[in-house]
């Protein structure tokens, strides 16, 4: 790997990319990683099989800016990070992989499936007169997929227009949510592995948050720059992107 | 069928009460995206962009609106407008935002119709623009289904109204 052993001047323009480009997506990204986690929502989808807006580092930034990344990555004034990102990624695949492994071993549990279908059939009886406002479309497995992915995610209260808002008000209660309580589906192993890996992705984001932090603020003294685009007192039309 | 001018086409409906069908034009379709976006992913730049939904109890009541109908659509022409509002929105999360979007016409089973521009009267797209035409055209292929349209647009609001057509506006049902 090429190193740089030339120390940026003072309002580098190298240094300002790092930081605009590079840090303040990611900081943003892991930010709000630790918002959802810390409400267990790992914005897993049964349809992605993914954590949707928990994403690897580099999925944080635009790609036209992964020159800077990776010029960020070799240089000696920005040490430890690339471990750190793969740390990071290697967490999040743990998640994804353990999310998965719960997901299959419900779906593919006779017992949940079989009560998903009485709670199912019970909720249609009971909600006849509403018949037709789409979940009652659903086949069975389509509504345990959905359950899965609300347990993975902690998920409490649906949005009211949502096809399963209704069912699954009056239905959560019904599902298991501790990990003996997964005992008869034979997941309580899975759902405590994957427990331990959404711990370890918390921990891990906490840590490179307050890294990423920390390193900026010294980017930001050191080479005299602002932590966001500023030009003439007035916020820089690149100032950042609301999905970065 | 085509979409000829909606007084002619329409029968004119009281409100009785039905709940069928619920058309959405972009612009609520826009609001439950990012409302989404900002309170629940926490994307709070994009709150500048939220107009009507911008707290809980107005997303709620929006909700329990459109939850109150047995079926949802829109036409293909307000997905090409959500790409463009998409585009001048965001230059670098368009896929985040795209997936919102997804997210919302899965969890409320939206349907998608085309209605084709040589099936619209030509005076009408000239008029009111091939998105808003294919609102009407909508309501017109469904009236059987009582079909009420769910928009922000005031102008559009007013043409439905005029039509005899059932509309709502957004502000108005969640506030």
């Amino acid at each position: 790997m090429a190193v740089n052993a030339t120390v940026p001047p003072i309002h580098s323009k190298r240094v300002e990319a790092w930081v605009y480009s590079v840090l303040n997506p990611i900081i943003e990204g892991v930010r709000r990683e630790l918002l959802l986690l810390g409400r267990g929502d790992l914005t897993w989808r049964a349809y992605s099989h993914r954590c949707e807006y928990i994403r690897p580092i580099q999925q944080y930034l635009d790609e036209s800016q992964l020159p800077n990344l990776e010029d960020f990555l070799c240089d000696p004034l920005n040490p430890q990070f690339k471990a750190e990102f793969k740390r990071h990624d290697l967490a999040l695949n743990e998640v994804e992989g353990k999310a998965e492994r719960f997901f299959t071993g419900l779906m593919n549990s006779e017992l949940f499936r079989k009560e998903v279908g009485d709670f199912f059939r019970e909720y249609a009886e009971k909600s006849s007169a509403s018949a037709g406002r789409g979940i009652a479309d659903m086949t069975n497995e389509e509504l345990a997929k959905y359950v899965v992915e609300y347990l993975i995610n902690n998920t409490g209260d649906l949005p009211p227009h949502y096809l399963t808002h209704d069912f699954w008000k009056e239905y959560r209660p019904r599902f298991p949510h501790l990990a003996e309580e997964f005992d008869p589906y034979k997941e309580r192993q899975s759902f405590q592995d994957l427990q331990f890996a959404v711990v370890d992705l918390r921990r891990t984001s906490e840590s490179l948050s307050n890294r990423l932090e920390e390193h900026r603020r010294d980017l930001c003294a050191r080479f005299d720059i602002p932590a966001a685009p500023w030009a003439n007192g007035r916020k820089a039309p690149d100032a950042g992107n609301a999905f970065s | 069928m085509g979409v000829k001018h909606p007084m002619l086409a329409m029968p004119s409906l009281e409100d009785d009460g039905r709940r069928e069908l619920l058309i959405l034009d972009t612009g609520p379709i826009r609001e439950l995206v990012l409302h989404q976006a900002v309170f629940r992913l926490g994307f709070d730049r994009l709150r500048s962009e939220l107009r009507w939904l911008t707290n809980k109890a107005a997303y709620t009541r929006c909700g329990r609106f459109i939850a109150a109908f047995k079926r949802k659509t829109t036409s293909a022409s307000v997905a090409a407008e959500l790409n463009h509002w998409i585009r001048t929105t965001e230059q670098h999360g368009q896929e985040k935002l795209w997936n919102r979007v997804y997210e919302e016409f899965r969890q409320m089973a939206m349907d998608e119709e085309v209605v084709k521009l040589l099936e619209m009267d030509l005076h009408l797209v000239a008029r009111f623009g091939p998105i808003d035409t294919s609102l009407l055209g909508l309501a017109v292929r469904h009236q059987q289904e009582y079909p009420t349209l769910l928009t922000s647009d005031r102008a559009l609001h007013g043409e439905f109204q005029k039509a005899g057509l059932h509309v709502s506006l957004l502000h108005k049902i969640s506030s």
